[in-house]
């Protein structure tokens, strides 16, 4: 029976957009040899491409000497940071382990009920393996560098307490959701604490990529918040505020960097009052970097604010919500999410940024590739380059993942929107 | 239309204007609106209809004359304002719905913030309305992910979690297709029908002809013209009335 209904007609497909998918020799053929010019085109930078692939390949596996890179591997990674107290940077690591395990947990178990609730789409295969990749790179890196097998036992004991706390997360109890936030700074402050606190050491022994980061991490979590403030300050109906707030922007909008880093640490003792302790040159530099930050994050975020339109404001009003409701949970969640792109752009640019602490006599990852060179054994050897190279090889993974995960969230928020 | 302080009133307007810059959008402008009454108020666009009914709520604020719901005169003070905004739901052509919230936390949002009800109790209340208003399937969606007549739906629903003892809509089916029309309509029916204090703006003629108790006709930033739907539609007495039903109907 069944053969005689195959035998007439096949049965009709469910009805679908029409696929289009080419084979691969086809798609090379239309896309890269489809006229003259596109030909050209197509030698040319294949031609190009496999050069610098050949080059930079020859460089990083045969002719690079990385021995450099292996004896130092620990000055670059934290500078002078003394040897005998490392122990507090892995204790550190655990914690932050434990507490971004955690919140990512929180937060996929509430993605979880929203694609439950059908109103948003299943995370696609694999994405959490990708949004690690960059960091599981840079750690592989490392650890090959380092060619230590109790570190390897230490990163992977870290990742375990990492994967531990995110299932951990994923039974957070709905009602005590709102606290994970909360909890994730707290553990990120611990971190610090247990560098810093109880006999620990201060910020004037810090260097190498741990003060890059710290810079870093530090002057995000500071500005974001400023700048937010700063945006709404400038929007503000109280013309002091708005006063205040736009000349603060436009004054250090129109000062470079460097001359602001040498401001905050040369000249912060003449504005502060007699008998108040001079803070230590990291807090001076951060405290730089974040007032450089916040002045560009607030003009970003304005712009956000300007594209909420002003009939939210009115239904938000007519709700009976505060003007304070209104602009926390109306206004900025909407201008936010609208400016993501810029404020990450942003944040990068600090990431990077924070090599220019070397003026004022830090420490930095960048400032430590350069002067490990100068040490005898390596001295006027030309191996500055593979310095350069590993340490923008750092950079980079961090800024890529930046712009990986701002994406991510870009499209999780596009969903239902605008 | 004398202006007496019986209390039986849930809106007063007494003299009120309105100016933007030089353009005065409402002259001397006085209507009383009873307590579970519905009042429909038509005319040409610009005639400062919606400027009106904006007035009653704070989102535009009056030049001169006096605003009174529900007892309460609208003034500079803001908790007035805050207290009116809490009698008064409104509904909007465009409906103005929270887009980064879902239906369920839009219509929760002021429950819980200006009412202070826990998120549960909040939620269930939701849920009834949603039922009420015939989309609780929708309840977890955000706004776009619904039909126009779905989102003013919703939007309603998000208006009466508030509780209000006054509704104003301000033109709610000038956006939408068609064919969604009657389903925003039949809600809004159900609505009049439980003695809910209303002020409509709608050129929908059915609608106002069913559950309107007067109808209001504006022009030039005026009333021109009060009457019930019976004599408003067969026997205006104004000019202005009569020419602008014979643009519409």
């Amino acid at each position: 029976m069944a053969t005689q209904i195959d035998a007439l007609e096949p049965l009709p497909l469910p009805e679908g957009p029409p696929e289009r998918r080419l084979p691969p020799r086809q798609w090379i053929r239309e896309n890269l040899f489809g006229s003259i010019f596109d030909s050209v085109l197509t030698v040319v930078f294949g031609a190009f491409l496999a050069w610098a692939a050949y080059r930079i390949g020859k460089f990083v596996f045969v002719d690079a000497d990385w021995e450099i890179i292996r004896r130092n591997l620990t000055t670059l990674m934290v500078g002078s940071f003394p040897r005998t107290e490392l122990w507090r940077v892995w204790a550190a690591l655990f914690v932050l382990a434990a507490s971004l395990g955690f919140g990512a947990g929180a937060v996929g178990a509430q993605r979880r009920r929203e694609v439950a609730e059908g109103r948003a789409e299943p995370a696609p295969k694999g994405v959490a393996a990708r949004r690690l990749a960059p960091v599981v790179i840079l750690v592989s890196v490392l650890l090959w560098f380092s060619g230590s097998l109790e570190n390897l036992l230490l990163v992977l004991a870290i990742a375990a307490v990492g994967a531990v706390s995110n299932v951990v997360g994923r039974r957070t109890p709905r009602r005590l959701e709102r606290y994970v936030p909360l909890l994730v700074l707290a553990g990120i402050l611990i971190a610090f604490l247990i560098i810093v606190a109880f006999g620990g050491i201060k910020w004037n022994d810090w260097g190498g990529f741990m003060l890059t980061i710290f810079l870093a991490v530090g002057g995000i979590l500071l500005s974001f918040p400023v700048g937010v403030l700063l945006a709404l300050g400038r929007r503000s109906s109280l013309p002091a505020v708005r006063i205040v707030c736009t000349a603060y922007i436009e004054l250090i909008r129109g000062v470079p960097l460097v001359a602001l880093l040498f401001m905050g640490v040369f000249m912060l003792g003449f504005f502060l009052p007699e008998g108040v302790a001079r803070p230590d040159t990291v807090v001076r530099v951060l405290v730089a970097l974040v007032m450089f930050t916040s002045a560009y994050v607030a003009e970003i975020v304005r712009g956000g604010l300007q594209s909420v339109p002003a009939a939210q404001v009115e239904a938000a009003q007519a709700l009976g919500l505060s003007p304070y409701r209104t602009t926390r949970q109306i206004v900025l969640p909407q201008a936010l999410r609208s400016v993501i792109p810029g404020l990450v752009g942003q944040f990068i640019s600090l990431y990077k940024d924070t090599s220019l602490v070397f003026i004022v006599g830090l420490a930095d990852l960048l400032t430590i590739s350069e002067n490990i060179t100068k040490q005898p054994d390596f001295l006027a050897q030309g191996l500055i380059v593979e310095t350069l190279v590993f340490a923008s090889f750092i950079y980079w993974t961090g800024s890529y993942w930046m712009s990986r995960e701002s994406q991510r969230l870009e499209r999780r928020l596009g969903l239902g929107e605008r | 239309m004398s202006v007496t302080q019986n209390g039986k009133d849930m809106i007063r307007l007494e003299g009120v204007s309105k100016w933007f810059g030089d353009f005065q959008a409402l002259r001397d402008v006085d209507l009383a609106v009873d307590r579970q009454e519905v009042v429909v108020v038509c005319g040409p666009s610009g005639s400062g209809k919606s400027t009106m009914i904006r007035c009653i709520n704070r989102l535009e604020k009056h030049d001169g004359g006096r605003i009174v719901v529900d007892g309460i005169e609208l003034s500079d003070d803001l908790r007035n304002i805050q207290e009116v905004r809490r009698e008064v739901g409104m509904v909007f052509q465009q409906f103005n719905l929270f887009p980064h919230l879902s239906v369920l936390e839009n219509i929760t949002l002021a429950p819980r913030n200006v009412r202070r009800r826990p998120r549960k109790e909040a939620e269930e209340s939701a849920m009834e309305l949603l039922r009420r208003v015939r989309i609780p399937e929708q309840a977890h969606k955000y706004p776009l992910q619904l039909s126009g007549g779905q989102q003013q739906r919703a939007a309603i629903a998000r208006a009466l979690a508030m509780e209000p003892k006054i509704m104003l809509f301000d033109e709610p089916t000038s956006a939408l297709d068609p064919e969604m029309i009657k389903e925003v309509l039949d809600v809004m029916i159900e609505l009049a029908e439980s003695g809910m204090t209303m002020i409509v703006i709608t050129h929908e003629m059915g609608f106002a002809r069913a559950v309107a108790r007067r109808m209001v006709f504006m022009a030039d930033g005026e009333i021109v013209e009060v009457g019930t739907p019976e004599h408003f539609f067969t026997n205006p007495e104004e000019e202005r009335t009569k020419q602008f039903l014979a643009q519409i109907l």
